[in-house]
Parts: C-alpha cells; sequence; structure tokens
C-alpha cells in the first residue's frame, strides 16, 4: 500500500510543471510576418474590454473600432464582460487567444492583465493595448492618455476656479490603477496651494446615483464646499444633479472627465466647469490601424522585419487630451 | 422520470452543448487548450459555489462571498509584501480573515436573528472597503512560490482546476456519507422540524457560513495567486454568478434541494455557454441576456417536468 502510495506520489511530482521564475516574461515570441497569421482564415481583429456595455466605451471606442473594420473591410469583434470584472476580462483573453485573431485590441484596464498580454504576444498575435498602459507587460504598442495628466489637468483648473483656497472633495472608482494616477496627479497640483483643503476622496462606483448622493451629503457636511473633481464618467453627471438640486450651481466648482451628451449639457447650463476629454476614438481607430500594419508588415523597417523584439508601429502614442469649457462645448455638441 | 433530477438534465445539456460546439467550431472548440482553459475560468466560481450549494440547502445564501475572494488575496498580499510575513503565514492569515467574516455572519444570522440576505449585503460592502483599505491600487510582484500555488500545471492543467476538483469530491463525498453534511438538508427541508429532532440549527448556520467564507478566502488566495496580482475589485459580481451557478445545479432558494456536484455542473454549463459565445464572437451585451434566459428555462422546464410527472 505504502509502495503504491510511494509511486502515485512520485508520478504526481514528475507530473508537476512549475511557473517560470519570472511570471510576466515569456521567453519564446513569435515573430509577425506579413500575412502568416490568418492562415487562410478571414482576417478578424478582436477588442477585449471589460464593462463593455458603458455607454462612454459603446459610444466612442467601440463605434470608431466598427467604422475602421467596415472601411478596412475586415472583421472585428468586441468581447468582454458587461461589468467592470477585470478577472473576467482575463478569461475572455485567454480564451480568445486560443482562437488566434489576426490582432488583439486590449483595454489596459489594470497591471494585472499584464501576463496575458504576454502570452498573446508570444503566441505571435500583434498585441496592442489602449487607454491606461500596462508598461509592465511586453504589448506591442499602447495609445491613450496619462491619467496622472488628467488629474493635474483637473488640478490646475480647480486651483484657478476657486483661487487657490477653499475645500475641495474628489471621487471616481477607488482601487483602479489609472484612476488612482490621476487622484495624485490633482493631489501633486493642490498640495503647492495651503488655502486648499481636500475634504474627502470617494468611491462612486461608476454610479449616477451613488456619486449624486456622496455631494449631497458632502454639501450637506460642508456648506462651504468650493469644488468637486470627478474621474469617472459617472461621476460628473451625479455631482451635477446634487449641485443643481441643492441650488448651488456656479457656487460649487466642478470638473471631470469624459465628454458624453449629458456632460456637454451640464457644462453648457454652466453647471460643470471643465471637461477632461479624452480622445477615445483615436485609441481604437489607430490601435486597430496599428494591427493591421503589423500583420500586413506595411511600412517594413527592415528585410528581417518580423526579427524579435521589432515592430513597425509606435510604441507609445500619448493622444493628449481636450479641455471643455463653456466657451468650446459647442463645437463639441452633435 | 431520470431526466427529472437536475443533476441528470444538466450532465445531458452540457454533453449537447459540448457536441454542438465541437460541431461548429471543429478548430477551436475541442481542443485541450480550449477545455482546460475553460475548466480554469470556471474554478475560481465553482470553489465558491460549493459553499454557497451547502447554505443554500440549508434555505439561506451569502452576498458577501465576492468581497471575501478580494478581502482573503489582499490580506495575503499585504502580509507577505508589507509586513515580510512567509508565505504559510500569508495564507494562513488570509483564511483566519475570511473565516472571521463567516463567523460574524453566521453569529449574527443564526444567534441574533438577522436577515441573512441583509447581513451579507452589509457584510458585502464592509469586507470590500476592507479590500479597498488593504490593497489599494491592488498588489503585484507577489513571492514566486505563492504564484506557484495558482500557476503551476499538473498533468498540463493548472492548479486551480485540481483544488476545485479535490474541493466538489471532498464535499460531495461528506455531503453523501457524514451525518454532519446531512443535517442541512433537514434544516433546509423543515428547519423546525430539525430543531425538534435535537439539530443544532444556530449552530450548523454558523458552520455554513464559517465554511462557505473559508471556501471564498481559498477561491481568492487562488485568483491572486494565479493572476500574480491581489485585485481590490476581484470577485465583483461573483455571488450573483454563483448563486445563479448553483440554481442552474438544482438548488432551491427555499432550500433542502440539491447536491454538491451540482455546484460543478451549473458552474460548468456557464463556463461551457460563455465560452461557446466568445468563439462565435457574441457581444458581451448578449452574454447577460443569454444566461439569464437559460436560467429562466432551465426552471421552468423543470416546474413543467415535475407538473407532468404529477
Amino acid at each position: 500500500m505504502k509502495s503504491y502510495l510511494f509511486i502515485t506520489l512520485l508520478l504526481l511530482t514528475s507530473a508537476c510543471e512549475l511557473p517560470q521564475r519570472n511570471a510576466t516574461q515569456t521567453d519564446a515570441i513569435r515573430t509577425i510576418e506579413a500575412g502568416a497569421e490568418t492562415d487562410g482564415r478571414p482576417e478578424e481583429y478582436v477588442m477585449v474590454t471589460t464593462a463593455v456595455t458603458m455607454p462612454m466605451y459603446v459610444h466612442h471606442d467601440q463605434a470608431a473600432f466598427r467604422r475602421w473594420g467596415k472601411q478596412r473591410g475586415v472583421n472585428v469583434s468586441i468581447l468582454g464582460p458587461a461589468e467592470w470584472d477585470v478577472p473576467a476580462q482575463i478569461n475572455t483573453i485567454e480564451e480568445v487567444i486560443g482562437t488566434r485573431p489576426s490582432g488583439l485590441l486590449i483595454n489596459g484596464t489594470d497591471p494585472a492583465i499584464a501576463p496575458v498580454i504576454n502570452k498573446a504576444v508570444a503566441a505571435g498575435i500583434p498585441t496592442v493595448v489602449y487607454d491606461s498602459d500596462i508598461v509592465n507587460s511586453k504589448r506591442h504598442a499602447f495609445l491613450g492618455t496619462d491619467w496622472y495628466q488628467i488629474g493635474q489637468m483637473q488640478g490646475e483648473e480647480m486651483v484657478r476656479l476657486i483661487g487657490g483656497k477653499g475645500k475641495i472633495a474628489y471621487m471616481g472608482i477607488l482601487g483602479l490603477a489609472n484612476m488612482e494616477a490621476g487622484f495624485q496627479g490633482l493631489l501633486d497640483v493642490v498640495k503647492k496651494y495651503p488655502g486648499i483643503e481636500v475634504v474627502g476622496k470617494y468611491d462612486d462606483k461608476a454610479n449616477v446615483e451613488e456619486a449624486a448622493r456622496i455631494t449631497s451629503d458632502l454639501l450637506a457636511a460642508h456648506p462651504d464646499l468650493a469644488g468637486l473633481c470627478g474621474f469617472d464618467s459617472n461621476s460628473g453627471p451625479g455631482i451635477g444633479l446634487a449641485v443643481r438640486e441643492a441650488g448651488k450651481v456656479g457656487k460649487v466648482k466642478i470638473t471631470t472627465v469624459d465628454w458624453e451628451p449629458e456632460h456637454l449639457q451640464l457644462v453648457k447650463a454652466g453647471v460643470i466647469q471643465m471637461l477632461a476629454g479624452q480622445k477615445r476614438e483615436l485609441f481604437t481607430w489607430y490601435g486597430a490601424q496599428f494591427l493591421y500594419d503589423m500583420v500586413h508588415q506595411t511600412n517594413r523597417l527592415t528585410d528581417q522585419a518580423g526579427a524579435r523584439g521589432l515592430t513597425n508601429v509606435p510604441a507609445t502614442v500619448n493622444t493628449g487630451l481636450l479641455r471643455i469649457t463653456r466657451e468650446n462645448v459647442d463645437s463639441f455638441m452633435k | 422520470m431520470l431526466l427529472q433530477e437536475r443533476i441528470y438534465s444538466l450532465t445531458l445539456t452540457i454533453v449537447l452543448v459540448s457536441v454542438g460546439a465541437a460541431i461548429a467550431f471543429p478548430q477551436t472548440f475541442p481542443t485541450f487548450g480550449n477545455l482546460s482553459q475553460v475548466l480554469l475560468n470556471l474554478s475560481i466560481d465553482t470553489i465558491v459555489a460549493v459553499g454557497m450549494m451547502l447554505l443554500l440547502i440549508s434555505g439561506v445564501f451569502d452576498l458577501s462571498v465576492g468581497s471575501v475572494v478580494a478581502f482573503s488575496g489582499g490580506i495575503a498580499a499585504y502580509v507577505m509584501i508589507v509586513l515580510g510575513w512567509p508565505v504559510p503565514l500569508a495564507l494562513l492569515a488570509a483564511l483566519l480573515g475570511a473565516g472571521l467574516v463567516g463567523i460574524i455572519n453566521g453569529y449574527l444570522i443564526a444567534y441574533q436573528g438577522i436577515n441573512p440576505m441583509i447581513q451579507t449585503l452589509a457584510m458585502m460592502g464592509i469586507v470590500r472597503g476592507g479590500a479597498l483599505l488593504i490593497s489599494g491600487t491592488g498588489i503585484q510582484n507577489l513571492p514566486y512560490w505563492f504564484n506557484a500555488i495558482g500557476q503551476a500545471k499538473l498533468l498540463g492543467l493548472q492548479m486551480p482546476v485540481w483544488y476545485m476538483l479535490l474541493t466538489v469530491a471532498v464535499f460531495a463525498f461528506l455531503g453523501n456519507r457524514s451525518v454532519f453534511f446531512r443535517r442541512y438538508y433537514y434544516i433546509g427541508g423543515n428547519e423546525r422540524a430539525a430543531d425538534l429532532s435535537g439539530i443544532r440549527v444556530q449552530r450548523m448556520k454558523l458552520y455554513g457560513f464559517l465554511i462557505t467564507s473559508l471556501l471564498a478566502g481559498m477561491a481568492g488566495i487562488l485568483l491572486a495567486s494565479r493572476l500574480g496580482t491581489a485585485l481590490p475589485t476581484a470577485g465583483r459580481g461573483l455571488e450573483l454568478r454563483v448563486i445563479t451557478a448553483v440554481i442552474l445545479g438544482g438548488a432551491s432558494l427555499s432550500g433542502g434541494q440539491g447536491k454538491i456536484v451540482g455546484a460543478l455542473l451549473g458552474a460548468l454549463f456557464m463556463g461551457l455557454v460563455s465560452n461557446v459565445m466568445i468563439l462565435a464572437r457574441v457581444s458581451g451585451y448578449w452574454q447577460e441576456i443569454i444566461l439569464g434566459l437559460i436560467l429562466i428555462s432551465a426552471i421552468w422546464g423543470d416546474m413543467l417536468l415535475r407538473r407532468r410527472a404529477t
């Protein structure tokens, strides 16, 4: 009996395979050769995001990606969980890799997706990250904005709006790497002004009602609140709603992110003073184009274009930010 | 009729879906790589589902499990990276943290009479807040041996798959053979009668919440080690996915029904459907709708079969 147990344990031990020492590194990176990746199958580019139904993603990222596919005459697919669920996004990428698409366009939601990006790269799939960079990954290219800059931009505008003194608070989705970078950008600006007191950091859970509730509570606790900064798509509409209901439009200054129709209306009405807008259409349009250029090896850099580590597209692209105020809001409204 | 048993009807459905998928996607579905990935992706949910099945058999459920997944991974990462504790102590700390949540839930529900939904809903928020405080933006660069727990492979399958199979096997065996676990059926069937027959209902309920939290804690450790990162947002929405899987697997919200293996089958079915939708490039918009429709169809089908039988 003991010998059977010993043999079983020995077999199991020998069948066990430990991970590589540095899990984020991959030793085998397949080269990308022109036309080789499609293997005769229809050319298909897949976008994997999380919160796939979020209006901002649908109206900007996904709409531009679909338009690009139509213009290029290639298949495009958009996959990912409906809610904000990074592990589910990772699972989706893992399953998509097995289907060997021509290229993968991945929303850089969290540094935790680095290993699966590396897996896609190791499988020879051109992989572009957009929105937030996953710096610890081997992605071929990144297009997006620097969230720290978004925070800085809001901070500088808020300082100007409140004259460098008064109480402010900010909100967004706590725990997300990109948003926390934005918070830090804001704090690094306002800490230079001793007259500004930051009264709180809040998690609005990307929910309009929650953002409105937090704002109402803040206005009750701090009647002299001078300004509020929002960092997710739903922060601005929620803050705006509560400020309006409290009759404090214009008295409490608001800066936030994104430029959905409801954000633009609030700017036009004077409820929100500034929007830090991303050029999201550029993320996915050019991200998809980068993938196409890698697959077709357009703009070959050398005769051995597929050589290890050489990509024929820019490694990092900062698409910049839009500053939307009451003065220029009309040009963004459709 | 055999098909009236959810275990058999679900197994048949899983076989039919698999055969259909293999015909529709012969290049991508019936491959070892794809199927092992499906198993890996459902392993975390299934481990939690085993605990949830136990609770639902006794007529209660726990909404805080998703937060516990983030909390336990966060504790393990925090004590390893910030406090410099060794891996075994970090695992112990994570399980103790998860266990504490289960004890608080169990005590307040069983001994103080707080409604399980309200108690675990409140605990969901408290524990998520705790996970955010501990993990911040997420704790990366976890020690190699911690990552090995979730990233090592045995016979080509990543370890969480084996932990899942082991958990299901152990609990299924105990559910069938041990008096302790059989008591949950009596409690779920008729709590008052169970109490009168000498079963310590309050204590059993507390144990049920403790076991469920410990399994969620184990799932949290596995998720953090698989990702190499403790995410404060991990496990969001997991509670509803798990309850859906367990109901599909034969449990009833009124208690007294279900088998542990049903938790695996329910999660496997959901994993397969999700995989097929990815292979078919069905957008995320539709995935939730399709899973909702499947759940309603399964319950409705069951009711029709039973009505016909009577």
